[in-house]
């Protein structure tokens, strides 16, 4: 028996309806991630890219087609702790320390919390959020935050990751770091992942193919293949290679702002 | 946070001047008898007859504070409930939207003497102080539950959470301090309820009978002591409230601000939408008649809906009752519309007004936020000696209890407009008018219509206490004299008419509300 995709979108379909008009948001779009593949989704704002990833994760139904994540279905798989996410902002809840904060998906899933008080520890070392575990987000800055939230996508184990622009309110200098402490955690967790972003060198740096999206209605244009060897190191942001791709990737982007 | 704690003891310094002064300024005016032949007596002067009438009050302070004590437990555990009730299922909340708002709209006074009719002892003041506290728990808690964030509430979805665990993780503790301030508001309510009720009920121990009692008498220092014990109990319960929500939610706020939509309700068919609007309307009159069948009093007593319209349009008396009721009307209407507009006049032109000269609205507010916790209409026998029993009284008694919540109210939603907002036509080099216009003035909209809304009831109920207590004109004196002539049926078709009426004008209020900032692209303030 060969694995399942860790992630598989087929005929997706999804039109929001408000004030009078329609939109498009996704037109059939296929997509299937193999296990343990790092896929990005890039593409302007309003491609229909965090729809997309919605839909993966069961918030919201797409109108027809069909979602398979690690071999079930995404209310099945999010019930069985399979996926992992972390949203564009950390969405903490403001009222818990980032241990309990970290602690919340166990809790959704009604996991007792005592067997895996070492592992939520780990994790929150692991982001490098030591001596943090009793602070509350609000003493936190914006990049820590966004660690707790990259913690708590951990904390299931899960087999799928669903990563929502989970850097996008960081700065660059920041946003670096975080690529290359993402990489170094994904890797350790073999999990399939998927990102959602703005950042043409964040996807490349991260990501083992790039599909890129296009608005009115979203769909997919391309899936763009990136050949780096991992484990990548920071010295790639400057490769002439890595640059290139980005060039190739920012044109297939661009090319649809004609269009539209 | 560092800002929050420097700015509050500078604020409740502030709050401490503007009350030193207006003591002060009372002191003078009262010893110098310069307010209607010493109808404001000085300030020490009523804490001296306080003092001489110490053996009076603990008996009817007991009273009271039992009445109103008891009404907001039953009313918040009622509302609170009815709200995560409504909250997980909108067609309920649909259903018992007519309930929900003849609750709000209906004047409080007008109810008392149904309420004294058909319960026993201490039970109308508390169904009374219930009331008044039912609608702010149970819309606090709607709101606060769905207003969590809802980016938190995705990560519970994310995870397979249904409604109760999102309930249970994100929103319980996230309404928290939206019912918490609910408490706030809602104490003065209990208190006001609970003395509307003695006002009607003709028992010994209260404060308002009390109040009652030495209006007759020609003692305004009585008076403004009782007036000052009333208000001193609503203020504090307030501030108790007030304190316990700093302590529990100090650290609960979002950190970022939300930019996720809110996700738009579900269409429902035509046909289900009928029924459920049907039932909507159906719904209060039938708990007036179950109300009637479980309390079981007489038919002769008690009227039903049937009743009433039997009572108004089909009796031998029928022609007769309809022209008091109606020519009551005539009278009562346009006082209370010309308070109201006057009241939301001066409290939307002090508001706008405070981006112009913010120290005086600096100055004002703590002012504003202490007669909250008044129970303004209780005070009219106050205004009475000030004013005497003319139409002055009754439109001063609208304009007062009109202007104080609908001042806050818009003055609390100004202060929402963030501030990269406002300072934006300032970076353009706009003047003071000129930002007003393009933000200040766009930005209140929203909440003058809250602020509305708010007070359609209150100024009915305002005029209706001054004309029962003072001026014997119009509805207030219908029901008081219906009261004494055992007209039963028409205390009863005063008090559904004046909640109907209420309604109907509350409605109207919404509609022109929806219209309107629906063409501006604006949404409403709860």
């Amino acid at each position: 028996m060969t694995q399942p995709d860790g992630i598989s979108l087929t005929g997706i379909n999804k039109i929001f309806a408000g004030r009078g008009r329609t939109v498009e948001a996704l037109s059939d779009v296929s997509l299937s991630c193999p296990a343990s593949s790092f896929t990005a989704l890039i593409g302007p704002s309003g491609c229909g890219k965090s729809t997309a990833l919605r839909i993966a994760l069961g918030l919201e139904q797409p109108d027809d087609g069909q979602v398979i994540i690690d071999g079930y279905l995404p209310a099945e798989a999010t019930k069985a702790g399979l996926t992992g996410t972390a949203f564009q902002d950390a969405a903490l809840l403001p009222w818990r320390t980032v241990r309990r904060n970290v602690e919340v998906p166990l809790e959704v899933l009604r996991r007792k919390l005592a067997q895996e008080k070492d592992q939520v520890l780990d994790l929150i070392n692991l982001v490098g959020l030591k001596g943090y575990e009793n602070s509350l987000p609000g003493e936190l800055s914006g990049g820590m935050r966004q660690r707790v939230a990259i913690a708590r996508a951990l904390v299931t184990n899960p087999r799928v990751l669903f990563l929502d622009e989970p850097f996008g309110a960081l700065d660059q200098i920041l946003r670096r770091q975080m690529n290359v402490e993402l990489q170094r955690i994904w890797t350790e967790t073999q999990s399939t992942a998927l990102l959602v972003t703005h950042g043409i060198d964040e996807a490349v740096f991260l990501a083992d193919r790039v599909v890129v999206m296009h608005s009115n209605p979203g769909r997919i244009v391309e899936i763009v293949d990136v050949p780096f060897d991992r484990p990548r190191t920071p010295d790639l942001f400057s490769a002439p290679e890595f640059h290139a791709l980005n060039n190739r990737i920012a044109k297939v982007l661009h090319d649809g702002q004609h269009e539209g | 946070m560092m800002a929050s704690m420097r700015d509050d003891p500078s604020g409740l310094l502030r709050g401490l001047r503007s009350l030193a002064i207006i003591v002060m300024l009372w002191e003078i005016v009262g010893r110098l008898d310069l307010v209607a032949d010493g109808a404001l007596p000085g300030f020490s002067e009523i804490l001296i007859r306080l003092w001489e009438d110490r053996g009076d009050y603990p008996k009817h302070v007991a009273a009271t504070l039992y009445g109103s004590g008891f009404g907001f437990l039953i009313g918040n555990l009622v509302g609170i409930v009815a709200g995560v009730a409504f909250y997980l299922s909108p067609t309920l909340l649909r259903l018992f939207r007519g309930v929900n708002i003849a609750v709000f709209a209906l004047p409080p006074i007008a109810i008392a003497p149904i309420l004294v009719l058909t319960l026993d002892g201490m039970a109308p003041r508390i169904a009374l102080a219930a009331l008044g506290v039912y609608f702010v728990a149970m819309t606090s808690t709607v709101i606060g539950l769905s207003q969590a964030d809802s980016r938190a509430v995705d990560v519970v979805r994310a995870y397979g959470g249904g409604k109760w665990m999102s309930l249970r993780l994100v929103q319980i503790r996230a309404a928290m301090p939206s019912i918490l301030s609910a408490f706030r508001i809602a104490a003065p309510n209990a208190v006001l309820g609970a003395i509307l009720a003695e006002f009607g009920g003709g028992g010994r121990w209260g404060l308002g009978n009390y109040l009652l009692g030495s209006l007759g008498r020609a003692e305004p220092d009585r008076l403004w002591g009782i007036g000052l014990v009333a208000t001193l109990i609503a203020a504090l319960s307030y501030l108790a409230f007030a304190l316990l929500a700093r302590q529990l939610v100090g650290a609960s706020r979002a950190v970022t601000l939300n930019t996720a939509l809110p996700t738009p309700a579900k269409p429902i068919g035509r046909m289900q939408n009928g029924l459920i609007i049907g039932g909507a309307i159906a719904l209060p009159f039938l708990v007036w008649w179950g109300f009637i069948v479980v309390s079981g009093v007489p038919d002769l007593i008690s009227k039903t809906p049937l009743g009433v319209i039997d009572y108004l349009f089909f009796a031998s008396s029928a022609a007769s009752a309809q022209a008091r009721l109606l020519a009551a009307f005539a009278e009562t209407l346009p006082i209370t519309f010309a308070g109201m507009a006057a009241g939301l006049l001066f409290a939307f032109l002090l508001a706008i007004s405070s981006r112009l000269f913010p120290n005086l609205v600096r100055a004002f507010m703590p002012v504003a936020l202490v007669t909250q916790t008044m129970p303004l209409v209780a005070l009219t026998p106050l205004l009475v000696l000030i004013l005497g029993r003319g139409a002055s009284l009754t439109l001063w008694v609208t304009i007062s209890v009109t202007f104080f919540p609908a001042f806050v109210t818009l003055a609390q939603g100004l202060a929402l407009v963030p501030k990269s907002v406002q300072d934006l036509p300032k970076a353009y080099g706009a003047t003071g008018l000129q930002e007003m216009q393009m933000v200040t003035l766009p930005a209140s909209l929203p909440y003058l219509f809250a602020a509305t809304r708010l007070t359609v009831p209150r100024a009915l109920l305002g005029v209706m206490i001054a004309e029962w207590l003072a001026t014997g004109k119009g509805l207030g004196n219908l029901l008081n004299q219906s009261r004494g002539f055992l007209d039963y049926g028409m205390i009863w078709s005063v008090a559904a008419a004046s909640v109907i009426v209420s309604v109907v004008f509350y409605f109207a209020v919404v509609v022109l509300e929806r219209f309107t900032l629906s063409r501006m692209g604006m949404q409403t303030a709860e």
